[in-house]
C-alpha cells in the first residue's frame, strides 16, 4: 500500500529501473505534477476524507506504478529506433569507433560471419547435389517428385536462413514460408517452382554463401590471430621467455619500450575489425533481403 | 472496463494506443489556452463519464511522444502550489495532422461499425 506521493515515485522509479534515464525523469516529473494536483483538488472536494484514502483514489485513477511504467515503456519501445539513430550519430568519431564494443549489431555480425562458414558449406553441398541429381533423375519416373522435394527443401532452408539473418543482422526477413498452392498436379507444381524467380535467386544465395562464408571465416581467424598475437607479445617475451617472432630458425626479440605499442596495436586492429564486421553484416543483410525477399 | 480478463485488457491497451493521440490532439485543438496534464485528465474524465477508458498516467507518455513528433509544444511554468506544471499547446503542424486524423477516424469508425454489425 502506497502511503505518500514520494512512496509512489519510489515505486515507479523501481519499476522503470531498466529504462532510459530520460524516460525515468519524464515519468517521475509527470507523476509528481499530476498526483499533487489531483490530491489538492480532491482534498477541496471532500474535506473530511482521510489523506490515505484520498491518495488511494488518486492513484486508482492515475494507474498503479506498474501500469504507469508499462505505459512509458510501451511508448519508449515504439520510438526507440529514432533514438538509436540519433545516438549513433552523436559523439565524436573516436568515441563512435570504440563504442563498437557496446553495439549488439557488431557482435551479431561477428557471430553471423562465423556461422556463415558452416551454413555456407551445408547450403552449397545441398544446392549442388540437389541440382545435379534433379537434372539427371529427370529421365526416371521418380525424377519429378525428387526435383519438387529438392526445390521445396530450398525454400525451407532459406526460411531458416532468413531467421538467422534477422536475429543476428537485424534485417527484417519473412517469418512465414512462401505460400504454395495445394491440390496441384506434380508436374504443374514443378513447373511453378521452376518458373519462380525466387527459387533460382535462393539457390544462387546458397552458392554465394559458401564463398562469402569462407572469406568471412578466414578474415575473422586471421585478424583475431594477429590481434591476439600482438597483444600477447609482452607475455610471450617476459613470462614464457620465448621470442615473439621466429623465422627460419632465427629468433627475433622486440625491445621493451615497444610493448605498449604491440598491445595497443593489437587492440586497435581488433576494434577496427569489429567496425568492419558491423559494416559487412549490414551489407550481407541487404544482399540477403535483395536476393531472398523479392516480389 | 467491466471485464478485466487479460485478453480484454490487452485489447483495450492496443485500442488505446492509437486513439489516445487523436483524443489528446483534439482536446488541445479545442482548448483556447495551453493545458497541463491534470487539466486534460480532468476534462477526459468528464467526457468518459463513469467508465474510465484509460489510466490517467498513460496519457503523459503519449503527450511526450506527440511533442517529440512536433505536433505539440510545451513549456514549464511554476504553479502556486506544488511542483511546476508543464503546459501543452498544439502546433500548426499538429492542427494540420489532426485534420487528416479526423478524416481517418471517421472512415475507420464507419468501417468498424459496419464490420461489427455485419452488413
Amino acid at each position: 500500500m502506497i502511503q505518500s506521493v514520494e512512496g509512489y515515485l519510489e515505486a515507479l522509479k523501481a519499476e522503470l529501473k531498466n529504462s532510459d534515464v530520460a524516460t525515468v525523469q519524464d515519468a517521475l516529473g509527470d507523476a509528481e505534477e499530476h498526483l499533487r494536483a489531483a490530491l489538492a483538488s480532491l482534498r477541496e472536494e471532500r474535506p473530511g476524507m482521510p489523506e490515505e484514502e484520498l491518495l488511494a483514489r488518486v492513484i486508482e485513477q492515475y494507474g498503479s506504478p506498474e501500469e504507469t511504467a508499462s505505459a512509458y515503456r510501451e511508448v519508449e519501445r515504439r520510438t526507440t529506433p529514432q533514438l538509436a539513430k540519433e545516438n549513433q550519430l552523436s559523439g565524436s568519431a573516436l568515441s563512435r569507433f570504440f563504442s563498437v564494443y557496446a553495439d549488439p549489431r557488431a557482435w551479431g555480425a561477428l557471430l553471423y560471419m562465423l556461422i556463415a562458414f558452416a551454413t555456407g558449406v551445408v547450403y552449397f553441398t545441398w544446392a549442388i547435389t540437389g541440382l545435379s541429381l534433379s537434372v539427371s533423375f529427370v529421365i526416371f519416373i521418380f525424377g519429378f517428385p525428387f526435383a519438387i522435394l529438392f526445390l521445396l527443401s530450398v525454400r525451407g532452408l532459406i526460411l531458416i536462413e532468413g531467421r538467422l539473418v534477422e536475429a543476428l543482422l537485424g534485417v527484417r526477413m519473412p517469418r512465414r514460408p512462401l505460400f504454395t498452392e495445394k491440390n496441384l498436379k506434380w508436374i504443374e507444381r514443378l513447373k511453378q517452382l521452376v518458373t519462380d524467380l525466387r527459387t533460382w535467386l535462393s539457390i544462387l544465395y546458397m552458392i554465394i554463401q559458401f564463398v562469402l562464408g569462407t572469406v568471412y571465416f578466414v578474415l575473422i581467424v586471421t585478424v583475431l590471430s594477429f590481434s591476439f598475437a600482438s597483444i600477447a607479445v609482452p607475455f610471450v617475451q617476459e613470462i614464457l621467455n620465448q621470442a615473439p617472432i621466429q623465422m627460419y630458425g632465427a629468433r627475433y626479440y622486440v625491445p621493451t619500450w615497444s610493448y605498449p605499442l604491440f598491445v595497443f596495436g593489437g587492440f586497435l586492429l581488433w576494434t577496427m575489425f569489429m567496425n568492419i564486421a558491423r559494416w559487412i553484416g549490414q551489407q550481407h543483410g541487404r544482399m540477403a533481403k535483395a536476393l531472398l525477399v523479392t516480389e | 472496463m467491466v471485464d478485466s480478463s487479460p485478453v480484454t485488457k490487452k485489447f483495450q491497451k492496443e485500442m488505446n494506443a492509437g486513439i489516445a493521440s487523436l483524443v489528446l490532439l483534439s482536446v488541445l485543438e479545442k482548448s483556447s489556452e495551453p493545458m497541463y496534464g491534470y487539466q486534460i485528465a480532468k476534462l477526459l474524465e468528464e467526457y468518459s463519464g463513469d467508465t474510465a477508458f484509460m489510466k490517467q498516467g498513460a496519457l503523459y507518455p503519449v503527450l511526450h511522444s506527440l511533442e517529440n513528433s512536433g505536433l505539440l509544444e510545451s513549456r514549464v511554468e511554476p504553479s502556486v502550489s506544488g511542483p511546476p506544471r508543464r503546459y501543452y499547446e498544439i502546433t500548426p503542424e499538429g492542427r494540420a495532422t489532426l485534420v487528416t486524423w479526423q478524416g481517418m477516424w471517421k472512415q475507420m469508425k464507419s468501417f468498424v461499425d459496419r464490420a461489427v454489425k455485419g452488413g
